[in-house]
């Protein structure tokens, strides 16, 4: 049986994939207003940039990407996560990121294989 | 010699920890406007992996289980039942206000993971998204995209509305190989 070196290449690095989703998200609807027509295709753009960046990355783990756009409306949202994996390997990742229109919550779980 | 195996796996799944990633986002009304920059980001890490773990455990040698695929798939309908359940008792006759919901989606996580648990499903891992917001008329989409093995991978979600809020609910069955 061959030993997989896990650790140093195999766990989760926050920073790395909090980068690759900045990027998406200011990618997709960097400089926009909120416009109800083009929501859904933000949030498809957004998704499948981040897990096209994070399958680069190569790692043997799972993406989950979830993402929330939501108007501004003065409105409240809550968001709560709880998860059953292995701690030493498996972690997650989110993202807030406004402008003056909207809010967009994307998390990342990745779960190692 | 498979069921050695077998009894070795059960017992790692036991000890391997469960998570309560107790971190909650919340979006405040009314934000004061009035920025220089046109838009801001903030990165929250909910779970740093090692850290909570105060002796580092010593890497497994795992053995060989031959097996390709899960005994016992993740069964969506019966956890769709569960949520459905679960936030119809939860949030059936409540308000939005911001500091009891932040409570109520920490709760209902917990209370959803741990009846997911209790049917023992082997070899899954299970990820838990909550999401309580106020209705107040305006527009909101929420899009999920995995990478995965989709034979042995799903998810199950559910949604919840009453006068005054509403609740997303997700449960990610992801299969340990």
């Amino acid at each position: 049986m061959e030993d997989f070196q896990s650790g140093e290449e195999t766990a989760f690095v926050v920073e790395e994939v909090s980068s690759i989703v900045k990027e998406a998200v200011e990618g997709a609807i960097g400089g926009n207003a909120y416009q109800h027509n083009r929501v859904n295709q933000w949030t498809n753009s957004v998704v499948e940039q981040c897990l096209s960046q994070l399958s680069k990355l190569g790692k043997p783990f799972k993406y989950i990407v979830t993402c929330i756009i939501m108007q501004k409306n003065g409105a409240g949202l809550q968001t709560a996560c709880s998860c059953f994996w292995d701690n030493t390997s498996d972690g997650s990742c989110t993202v807030r990121w406004e402008n003056k229109s909207m809010y967009c919550i994307v998390s990342v779980f990745g779960l190692a294989i | 010699m498979s069921d050695l195996a077998k009894e070795k796996a059960a017992r790692l799944l036991k000890k391997r920890g469960s998570v309560s990633s107790l971190g909650s986002h919340e979006v405040r009304a009314r934000e004061p406007v009035g920025k220089a920059k046109d838009s801001i980001s903030t990165v929250s890490y909910i779970d740093e992996p090692g850290h909570h773990d105060d002796n580092p455990r010593p890497t497994v040698q795992m053995e060989n289980t031959y097996q390709l695929g899960p005994t016992k798939r993740f069964p969506v309908m019966t956890v769709k039942e569960i949520l459905k359940d679960v936030l119809a008792s939860y949030l059936q006759e409540e308000k939005y206000e911001a500091e009891l919901c932040r409570q109520m989606t920490k709760t209902i996580s917990e209370v959803v993971k741990a009846r997911v648990k209790d049917m023992m499903i082997p070899r899954y891992k299970i990820i838990v998204l909550i999401s309580i917001g106020q209705l107040m008329g305006q527009n909101m989409r929420v899009g999920s995209r995995c990478l995965w093995d989709a034979t042995s991978d799903t998810f199950s979600s559910h949604t919840f509305k009453n006068s005054s809020l509403f609740a997303i609910a997700n449960v990610y069955g992801i299969y340990f190989e």
